[in-house]
């Protein structure tokens, strides 16, 4: 069967791509013979994954860049960076954005701005980021932004009160807000992108997936868990081969279905379709990024 | 008149999170760390994400003419203050006979030199318009003789003892003075490893950095002269003042001794650990 898009074709940039998912995507995807523009915290971790991919398959077209996600300064830098490097190829756009790093925490963690550490990774990078290459993404024939989601999205709610639950953190409670964020980010971005654009996004369910987020900076029971559980989670090879899927099937311009899970369309949570709810997320995250949307 | 909040160790775990719930709170703020990276970056975020007026001067507490440059800057600009956050202050957890001399001269520098010279100064910017709020970070360290942290509960009960008297002096020029006490913290990587090291005892008392701000500016509002947050906290507290210091000294140590050692395995015999 043939896929609608041919992924040799594409500049793909993946965040988080050092491990778990993330790595997954960019080693298929290079192999695929796509552009890849890897993301990684950690300068020894991305020189590694590099070497890896690079010795898997000889000759791929694969580039790390290192950037704390949690800072959004970093991100700034990150987007320039990217920028140039998409230049350097060429083609001056992006195909495909996959908002992938996410990161958990067992404590209340402060980034260098002030954010909540799990909000600013999990949540404003990917809205910062977009922002910052929606232009190259808008020069893409049909440009894909897939923001890593999760099952964890359903039966929870945006504590607007306290979006960054300062007062009565819950390690879990903040992750699943962030997941639920990642949901209403993509309708959101959908709406304002309008139903004409050759930009769409799509927010991806991987399932439960061995990977290692629950043991980075975690101790006592919320790590006793993440070790018991991962051990039931698919290898991460495989939401990177959905997400692979995803890119060289679904023309997203042509479907309404923006929530996919194992290469089918899935419901998201009534919430997470709530428009009041999403377009008051973006406000705030316009606000806490500082930077406005222009129209289209 | 724009007024501020001052910060010292602002861009420190406890710092931040007194930053952020001020700025949450609508205040204007002049906050003081040691790198001016950090405290440049925090300033840009909260002012982007809170809408308020952040300034920021680089400040090594430690060091008398830093102190003064500090003072000066604050005074030429005509700074009005409404309110002071004492949160500077760090360990050199282990025990005192492997401290050298200069982390014994730091230790007090910060701890008790630097927030009683810095209040006595700042007090002459505050606004005569309001009432004056200052907050002192000390510790549950602050009630107890604490073996492995000997210098740092020490100096902790210095800040309390001279806060609560503080209090009664500056209260007829309508100023407050808190002090919060709140147990370990999670506010960065090493604290957070010596927190998990304590096991099961240092999970239940640990309270976020978040809640325990929000709760010390709380208090402070309703001008109450100590704040330890935390119920199982406030607990422990009653249950150590029932106990004779030497006794609860020797059960602290025995605690701390054993997650002390457990925190610096491998190869340092100190453990730095700052608000």
């Amino acid at each position: 069967m043939c896929s609608k898009y041919n992924v040799g074709d594409m500049i793909i940039v993946i965040t988080g791509a050092t491990s778990g998912i993330g790595f997954a995507a960019a080693a298929q995807l290079a192999n695929k013979g796509a552009f890849v523009i890897g993301v990684g915290r950690d300068k020894q971790r991305c020189a590694e994954a590099l070497q890896k991919i690079s010795g898997d398959t000889p000759g791929a077209r694969i580039r790390y860049i290192t950037a704390d996600l949690s800072s959004l300064r970093q991100v700034r830098d990150l987007s320039a960076s990217i920028k140039s490097v998409a230049a350097e190829t060429g083609n001056e756009k992006i195909d495909v954005l996959i908002n992938n790093a996410g990161t958990f925490s067992n404590w209340y963690v402060s980034t260098e701005e002030g954010f909540e550490l799990q909000f600013a990774v999990n949540h404003l990078a990917p809205f910062l980021l977009t922002h910052e290459l929606l232009p190259l993404l808008k020069n893409s024939e049909a440009g894909r932004i897939i923001t890593v989601s999760s099952g964890s999205h359903y039966r929870t709610r945006i504590r607007w009160n306290d979006i960054l639950m300062r007062k009565r953190y819950n390690c879990l409670l903040a992750y699943k807000q962030t997941k639920l964020a990642n949901v209403l980010f993509t309708m959101e971005l959908n709406r304002r992108l309008g139903p004409s654009s050759n930009v769409r996004a799509i927010a991806f369910d991987p399932g439960l997936v061995n990977t290692d987020i629950g043991l980075k900076g975690t101790a006592g029971i919320a790590k006793w868990i993440w070790q018991k559980r991962k051990n039931k989670g698919r290898s991460a090879d495989i939401p990177a081969s959905e997400i692979v899927w995803l890119i060289e099937n679904v023309d997203a311009r042509e479907t309404n279905d923006v929530y996919w899970k194992g290469c089918k369309p899935k419901a998201p949570s009534p919430y997470s379709r709530r428009e009041d709810a999403a377009a008051r997320l973006w406000e705030i995250s316009e606000k806490m990024c500082g930077v406005r949307w222009s129209a289209g | 008149m724009q007024s501020f909040v001052c910060i010292t160790g602002a861009t420190g775990g406890l710092g931040k999170a007194f930053a952020v719930e001020c700025a949450n709170r609508g205040w204007n703020l002049f906050i003081t760390d040691i790198s001016e990276n950090a405290l440049s970056r925090l300033a840009d975020g909260l002012e982007t994400a809170y809408g308020i007026k952040v300034l920021y001067y680089a400040c090594d507490l430690t060091d008398a003419d830093s102190r003064a440059w500090l003072i000066e800057e604050m005074s030429d600009r005509k700074i009005c203050l409404d309110g002071l956050i004492n949160v500077a202050g760090l360990d050199f957890e282990g025990n005192f006979f492997d401290r050298t001399k200069e982390q014994i001269r730091t230790l007090i520098r910060l701890n008790v030199e630097a927030n009683l010279e810095i209040t006595n100064e700042l007090l002459k910017l505050r606004n005569r318009d309001k009432t004056f709020r200052i907050i002192n970070v000390a510790s549950l360290a602050a009630f107890y003789p604490m073996p492995v942290k000997a210098m740092y509960s020490a100096s902790k009960r210095f800040l309390l003892n001279f806060s609560i008297a503080l209090r009664e002096e500056l209260r007829p020029m309508n100023c407050t003075v808190t002090v919060l006490c709140p147990a370990g913290m999670p506010t960065n990587e090493k604290c957070i490893r010596s927190i998990d090291a304590q096991g099961f005892a240092g999970r239940i008392t640990t309270k976020n950095v978040g809640y325990v701000a929000a709760c010390t500016i709380d208090a402070s509002l309703k001008g109450k002269a100590v704040c330890i947050p935390g119920l199982t906290n406030k607990i422990v507290r009653f249950a150590g003042s029932l106990v004779p210091s030497g006794l609860v000294s020797q059960l602290i140590g025995a605690r701390w001794k054993e997650a002390h050692r457990k925190a610096c395995q491998g190869n340092k015999p100190v453990l730095r650990t700052d608000n």
